[in-house]
């Protein structure tokens, strides 16, 4: 009886299956990997468009950040510009500065307003206000800039413009916020218009509702009503960043991350790369309201004209070290 | 490298796709729902949603006014008539209608010599013969060069004569004074939100103030350095209802007011009120009968309609939860809400 046959035909189908089985494994994986990629697409395009302003005199050495998952605290700068027409797109000043400190540890998160008008030493330039340190240097000289006068170490930055904070507001359904006072600008700027130029009315009344993209940007951006000036205006960024992040609280991450990569494609310029940006979103999916602290240096400044003769706040630096002490503990630069 | 790369990436999708959430953020639908469970409705409640009129009146839901865009619905005692802001490009008016919204008429002027105008929130008085509202009438004329503050007064409007007066002047560059009603049973006495600023360092204060337009005085009912707003009359006069903000949310309260009108007290009344309800709750207004306050309440990231039932005899007190008359609706939580029988 020969059994070669009988032995050898089961063993070579075995190995043709195996063959086909490893291939699959390939083809699927292949599949998955290009699902992936085409999924997160607009994420990558988003984040291959990032980039600080790099070569420009003053530019911080970024050391290498703590990874987000670790118990370190994490610093991000987050910028925000007047960027429609009317301004050059390679000096535009940070008319918010807000820093974001993560404390792992402690699950806590600390929204710190830094004043616009604030005079501080920006390496490498004059002394001018703070919001002029992005319009010179970007990124780099605007982190480097935050460092040396506050000695928070700044690990990411993430910078947006005005037609980012209406598309972010807008995909996640508007905002829910308690409006403080009325807000009424009959010269509010129409930044949305041909030109760039113009004003148009704004009206928002009083109390909690619910906010579209461009109410949302009139409510962040007027002043004019606010005896409060730039303060107010923190004060309210800082509610509707609060807003945005209970409203994503609730949110499919999966189906929404591209779809916002593409919203912000050419509004949004951060150093976050993916694993981090998605720590990030995971980290602030889990805060509470409890776990988030708002602060501000308004104690610490007061009104002055700088010798330029520009309407400027000058600091009590010692008083504000002392505070920020209290804020971060040892997690300030020496 | 296109290893590491597929490699972050099928974790990161992984990840993601193990942290999420089972949902999507909440979405207006673009129409007033209603619950499985309807709520009937006493007397006609106006709300409104998209800048849109809507009527619920026991289980029925009727949409009035269609194709003109407005806000603050306000309604006669009887019902008989309804006012409310007509909205604009870049201005409102106050209009009047009868209680089907048929023959809108402006009472308001949409600009004058100091530009365009706005108007907002009316509310009858007792008897319909006068109409108190908000407005920037008189303001000083304003451009990006020269700019002014153009906040919102206190004005009344005589309906049997067809004539305004400011009756409240604002304090300046707070965005002005919010929410005004006539007391029901007197027509000489108004409450309303005055906004302003306080404490070190200053922060936004909203205060229930208290005028009496014979004499001009007027008492603050609240205490500085808090946010009391969007104060509503019951039926009698006895009791105010309000919303007070605290530490991350907006909660409803009810407390009596004196029956004449008095010099600032201490404690100020505000102190005393009742909690009836927590939430993010904004817009009250009473049952025509006092024996409800219906709001809007803040639930899955939707402003929906809601009724309370409340006692005000001996002790104020809810004597029910609140019954949602509305579900996922996204009304419109910047409106003010009425009610007739």
């Amino acid at each position: 009886m020969n059994h070669s046959g009988a032995t050898g035909v089961p063993h070579a189908t075995g190995l043709r299956r195996a063959h086909w089985l490893a291939l699959g494994g390939v083809l699927l994986l292949l599949a998955l990997v290009g699902s992936a990629l085409l999924y997160l697409s607009p994420v990558l395009a988003l984040l291959d468009s990032r980039g600080p302003v790099a070569g420009k005199p003053g530019a911080a050495v970024a050391a290498t950040p703590p990874p987000l998952d670790s118990k370190q605290r994490i610093n991000i700068l987050l910028l925000g510009s007047d960027n429609d027409q009317k301004f050059p797109q390679d000096a535009l000043l940070s008319q918010t500065m807000i820093v974001v400190s993560i404390d792992p540890a402690k699950h806590e998160v600390t929204l710190l307003s830094l004043p616009r008008d604030l005079w501080v030493e920006i390496p490498g330039h004059k002394s001018a206000k703070i919001d002029l340190a992005y319009a010179q240097g970007g990124a780099p000289l605007a982190r480097a800039t935050v460092e040396k006068a506050f000695k928070i170490p700044i690990h990411y930055y993430a910078w947006i413009g005005l037609n980012g904070l209406v598309r972010v507001v807008d995909r996640v359904g508007g905002v829910d916020v308690d409006v403080l006072h009325p807000v009424l600008d009959d010269n509010y700027p129409n930044d949305f218009s041909s030109t760039g130029y113009g004003t148009e009315r704004v009206y928002l009344s009083a109390g909690p509702q619910h906010l579209d993209g461009r109410h949302t940007l009139q409510y962040v951006r007027s002043r004019h009503g606010d005896l409060l000036s730039d303060l107010g205006r923190s004060i309210r960024q800082q509610q509707v960043l609060l807003a945005i992040q209970q409203r994503t609280a609730g949110m499919d991450l999966v189906t929404a991350l591209p779809a916002f990569a593409r919203d912000l494609n050419g509004h949004l310029k951060t150093d976050l790369d993916l694993v981090r940006l998605t720590q990030l979103a995971l980290f602030m999916r889990g805060l509470h309201a409890g776990d988030v602290h708002q602060a501000f240096l308004t104690p610490y400044v007061h009104d002055a004209v700088s010798s330029d003769g520009q309407q400027v706040l000058l600091a009590d630096w010692a008083a504000i070290h002392r505070y920020l002490r209290q804020l971060f503990g040892a997690d300030l630069l020496s | 490298m296109m290893r590491r790369t597929a490699f972050i990436l099928l974790v990161s999708a992984l990840t993601l796709a193990a942290c999420t959430s089972s949902g999507t953020a909440p979405r207006d639908p673009g129409k007033v729902v209603l619950p499985v469970k309807q709520v009937s409705v006493p007397g006609r409640l106006y709300a409104t949603k998209g800048r849109t009129l809507f009527r619920f009146s026991g289980t029925h839901l009727a949409r009035l006014l269609v194709g003109t865009r407005l806000k603050d619905p306000a309604v006669t005692r009887d019902g008989a008539q309804l006012a409310f802001a007509q909205l604009h490009d870049e201005s409102s008016t106050i209009a009047v209608s009868d209680a089907s919204g048929r023959t809108p008429q402006s009472i308001t002027a949409a600009s004058g010599p100091e530009g365009a105008l706005w108007a907002f929130a009316p509310r009858y008085s007792d008897d319909g013969r006068q109409i108190v509202y908000l407005t920037d009438r008189g303001k000083p004329r304003s451009s990006p060069q020269n700019l002014q503050p153009n906040d919102l007064a206190v004005w009344t409007y005589d309906v049997g004569r067809a004539t305004s007066r400011r009756v409240v002047a604002p304090i300046r560059y707070t965005g002005g004074d919010s929410d005004p009603g006539f007391r029901p049973g007197v027509s000489d006495q108004l409450l309303y939100t005055t906004y302003l600023y306080g404490g070190t360092p200053p922060q936004a204060v909203a205060r229930l103030t208290w005028t009496s337009t014979r004499t001009g005085v007027s008492v603050y009912l609240s205490p500085d350095v808090a946010r009391n707003f969007q104060p509503a009359f019951s039926p009698d006069g006895r009791f105010v209802a309000f919303i007070r903000a605290g530490s991350g949310s907006d909660d409803l309260y009810v407390m009596p007011l004196p029956p004449t009108f008095t010099r600032e007290s201490r404690p100020y009344p505000a102190d005393g009120a009742v909690l009836l309800q927590s939430g993010i709750v904004s817009q009250p207004v009473w049952a025509p009968d006092g024996t409800a306050v219906a709001f809007l309440k803040l639930v899955n990231g939707s402003f929906d309609l809601f009724i309370l039932p409340i006692a005000t005899d001996g002790v104020i007190r809810a004597t029910g939860a609140a019954q949602a008359v509305t579900h996922g609706s996204f009304l419109d939580a910047d409106s003010r809400l009425a009610w007739s029988p």
